[in-house]
């Protein structure tokens, strides 16, 4: 690699972490200008970017709104990129992730940018959205073949659907096809082993390490 | 024995002024004790007592009644506000409280800013203003607690909350502009509950403004300030104000302690005993967990709830929203534990 593109891709890394939109959209024109590779860029520059914006949100130095603007800025950079992308190097199965918010519950931040992130991590989201009813879930789950069943939470009095997912899955006989995984405020492990789900992350970041780990579990056994 | 009326005790702790024991109340709104159970035994039911006074005054009577918290909480939900700004909601069923079906305007800056002296004399204030001040004359010994939703909280039902918090930093001025307007609707309907023999105080729930989703700088631009906007309109009605704030708060304990309230209410993970020891000049208000509540023995909730007298809250409550599904008979355990307490020594 030039010196010259890994000085771009550190700038737009540093661009994205900034939460600089305007300029990160420049630093993507460059790149293309400069016919550097763009899925280095985007690997090495804008999704780089993004990791140290999540591990300043872990750090508790970043938070809702700063980790938001660094990702608008980041899918504004690959927007430019991606036209730029060959077909072939983004062609390999991405693990599949059926995402949203149960029903009852119409508060989205946290299913957001758990699937910001899992999109970061090289996953395929697919976001249901809010207020979606557990057999929702699994039927999306099912025509998509999903690895993985995320369901967010913000409120006490709708956590109950999430067990149902679980149930559903366990009637239909498809349980061990699909990982569910549960997040939001009132939601602890100590609920999500109650309800029989496969784990839980208090975090966002977190929910992409264990998309990983349950996903290289399932492909191990 | 005791010699206060519900009203009494509760309001000479939100005066700082000695009491025989902990009063033990749910002030509404988010933190709502209509279950499923009572409205089952009483046929005074949800979703029909959200939108007429008279119902939702014989609601929370059967809640007053049955449950054994020492208030009466009104509304059940937290959308009047949002509706009423112009945001769709469905008003739910039985079972489930009423959400925004959608957010009226895509942006901080597109919001359309409408007439507050004409917009709280009308739609579902109303109704919460009405069913105050018939509570109110039905039992003068008990206090009314009236439960409005946080001006952040408000103002993210009314604004694509992703495009919110985003903007709370991109354009701060149209956010304080749009947080002024949503601050001066919240307060005139307090003037409302408390305007005549109404709400005996006023609570809030913030739950888009936690520390945790905003930051500490955010956190004090935008939800200390106009909390305290609030807490200084209320007080000069000459009511006490009750604040809850959800979510871990450690990274803006000294913010949090800024809030002018006369209680300041946490979720369940957070020790009030040792934010107490940080701060002796905060009323602390909780925080039995919800989840708890919902699940646990009712022998596991008394002891809960001991615990939380023993370690000196000064106002036993739960922690968050209550499932509807909750049994009457462990929010009973929780109230008659408090009840049954040793009196708190006289200093």
């Amino acid at each position: 690699m030039t010196i010259q593109a890994e000085q771009l891709h550190e700038q737009l890394a540093t661009a994205v972490v900034e939460l600089d939109e305007d300029r990160t959209k420049e630093l993507a024109h460059q790149a293309v200008d400069f016919g550097l590779d763009a899925w280095q860029a985007v690997e090495l520059g804008l999704v780089a970017g993004m990791d140290r914006a999540g591990k300043l949100f872990d750090q508790e130095e970043y938070f809702i709104p700063e980790l938001l603007l660094a990702s608008d800025a980041m899918y504004a950079g690959l927007e430019i990129l991606r036209p730029h992308i060959p077909i072939d190097t983004s062609a390999e199965r991405k693990s599949k992730v059926v995402i949203g918010v149960i029903e009852g519950d119409t508060h989205d931040i946290g299913k957001n940018l758990v699937r910001i992130m899992l999109d970061v991590g090289g996953f395929e989201v697919i976001d249901l959205g809010r207020d979606v009813p557990p057999q929702t879930f699994v039927d999306k789950a099912k025509e998509i073949d999903a690895d993985i069943i995320a369901i967010a939470s913000l409120m006490t009095t709708t956590m109950d659907g999430m067990a149902e997912v679980v149930r559903i899955l366990e009637r239909e006989g498809i349980r061990e096809r699909v990982k569910v995984i549960v997040g939001g405020a009132p939601v602890s492990q100590g609920f999500a082993t109650k309800i029989g789900a496969d784990g839980y992350a208090s975090r966002a970041p977190a929910a992409v390490v264990l998309a990983k780990k349950l996903v290289s579990e399932k492909a191990a056994a | 024995m005791s010699n206060y009326t519900e009203k009494e005790r509760l309001l000479r702790v939100l005066h700082k002024e000695s009491v025989d024991r902990p009063p033990v109340i749910c002030t509404g709104g988010m933190m709502n004790a209509a279950i499923v159970e009572i409205m089952k035994k009483t046929g005074h039911t949800l979703p029909e007592a959200h939108l007429d006074a008279q119902r939702m005054a014989d609601l929370a009577l059967d809640i007053h009644e049955y449950t054994g918290f020492e208030n009466i909480g009104i509304p059940f939900c937290m959308t009047v506000e949002a509706e009423l700004l112009g945001s769709p909601v469905d008003h739910g069923t039985l079972e489930c409280e009423p959400k925004i079906a959608s957010e009226i305007f895509p942006s901080l800056t597109q919001v359309e800013f409408r007439d507050i002296d004409q917009l709280v004399h009308s739609g579902r204030i109303n109704v919460v203003v009405d069913a105050a001040h018939e509570l109110a004359r039905r039992r003068p010994d008990v206090p009314i607690v009236a439960s409005l939703t946080g001006p952040v909280s408000t103002a993210a039902s009314i604004v694509d909350p992703l495009t919110f918090y985003k903007e709370l930093r991109k354009h701060p001025a149209d956010a304080h502009r749009v947080l002024e307007y949503v601050t001066d609707l919240l307060a005139a309907f307090a003037d409302r509950l408390l305007d005549g023999q109404g709400a005996s105080a006023i609570a809030i729930g913030d739950p888009s403004a936690t520390g945790e989703l905003l930051g500490p700088k955010i956190f004090e631009e935008y939800a200390v300030r106009y909390i305290n906007k609030l807490a200084d309109r209320v007080h000069a009605k000459g009511a006490p104000f009750i604040v809850h704030i959800c979510g871990d708060v450690k990274r803006v304990k000294p913010q949090l302690v800024s809030i002018r309230a006369d209680a300041l209410s946490t979720d369940a993970m957070i020790s009030l005993p040792a934010l107490k020891a940080e701060y002796p000049h905060i009323t602390t208000m909780g925080n039995l967990s919800t989840f708890a509540l919902q699940w646990n023995q009712a022998e596991k909730i008394a002891k809960m709830t001991r615990n939380l007298v023993a370690d000196g809250i000064d106002i036993i409550s739960p922690a968050c929203g209550l499932s509807t599904s909750t049994h009457l008979e462990s929010i009973q355990a929780m109230t008659r534990t408090v009840k049954e307490a040793a009196p708190v020594p006289q200093p």
